[in-house]
């Protein structure tokens, strides 16, 4: 097998388990955190963006449009979110299920109150 | 091709694989998004439903597609460590090259429709301004789907994910594997 520059044992004897480890970096199913991470980060921005047309163009956004958005887009970024971690985690023993659910009860929670109590 | 698959560890591959599939769903979701725009869009121009000075800018309303061609620009970045998805002469991937293209066209051309709006006329799908939009996102999908197809068929061929069922859908794969997905003589 032809490694890399600084991989294996310099002498084509191929790649070891610590080379694959080092070649792989952080696995992906260890990445659930910063999956999460991103994810609220993202809806929160989408909230960010709709506010803008709540609070600054409430004459040309009507807030009913502006939730309508906010929601439509909550259920894209969710469906994404569950993709990446389901998809991350397949075919090994990890499972993030109770941080799943928990991640999006919350932002199913917050959407509603957010659509109930925010805008004009 | 045949000698490909020696260059990575399985396992490394794989994980290659999923990190490149994270960006394309992120990606997936951000172009699922973006359609929420036209939404917005239609929204806009049904409240003050002729372009005046009190129609708001459209270029705050799709920057977020900024972040595709900079997203894809990533994917193509990371896309190095994965040697069997490089394209023709160890280029970038021509699926790739497709969808960035596709989305700088795009970009290009809100700063078009910002003058336009400005200038010109109203909101009106079929206007000139428009055409590039729309074409630019076309060709961005049409390269994003040859990608997508050439990362799941690889993912296949390692043994990380089921192959497809159906007879059509499996095809498509077995070309894509072979560099045969859109042309014979492109990869």
């Amino acid at each position: 097998m032809t490694l890399p520059k600084g991989f294996g044992s310099g002498g084509g004897g191929g790649a070891g388990s610590a080379d694959v480890e080092k070649m792989i970096g952080r696995r992906v199913e260890n990445m659930t955190g910063m999956i999460t991470a991103s994810f609220i980060a993202a809806w929160l921005a989408t909230f960010g963006g709709t506010a803008a047309g709540y609070f600054v163009y409430p004459w040309a956004y009507p807030t009913p449009s502006g939730h309508y958005a906010f929601i439509v887009l909550t259920i894209i970024e969710s469906i994404g979110y569950l993709f990446c971690v389901k998809v991350m985690e397949e075919g090994t023993t990890k499972k993030s299920n109770g941080i799943i659910g928990g991640v999006l009860g919350g932002v199913t929670v917050g959407t509603i109150a957010i659509v109930m109590f925010v805008g004009k | 091709m045949a000698q490909m698959p020696a260059l990575l560890p399985k396992e490394v591959e794989i994980q290659r694989l999923k990190k490149i599939w994270l960006v394309v769903i992120a990606m997936g979701s951000t172009a699922a998004s973006v359609e929420v725009d036209n939404f917005v869009d239609g929204s806009l121009h049904q409240t003050s439903i002729r372009d005046s000075a009190f129609t708001p800018a459209h270029w705050w309303l799709y920057s977020h597609f900024v972040a595709l061609p900079l997203g894809w620009g990533f994917a193509a970045i990371y896309d190095r460590k994965v040697p069997v998805l490089r394209g023709p002469n160890n280029s970038m991937n021509t699926g790739l090259k497709m969808t960035i293209l596709g989305y700088l066209a795009t970009m290009f051309t809100i700063g078009i429709n910002e003058m336009w709006h400005f200038w010109f006329v109203e909101e009106i799908f079929a206007v000139p301004n428009h055409w590039m939009f729309n074409m630019g996102v076309v060709v961005a999908f049409m390269g994003a789907l040859a990608y997508v197809v050439r990362v799941y068929a690889r993912l296949v061929e390692l043994g990380a994910e089921t192959p497809g069922e159906n007879p059509y859908v499996a095809e498509m794969y077995k070309m894509a594997l072979e560099g045969k997905l859109y042309s014979r003589s492109i990869p």
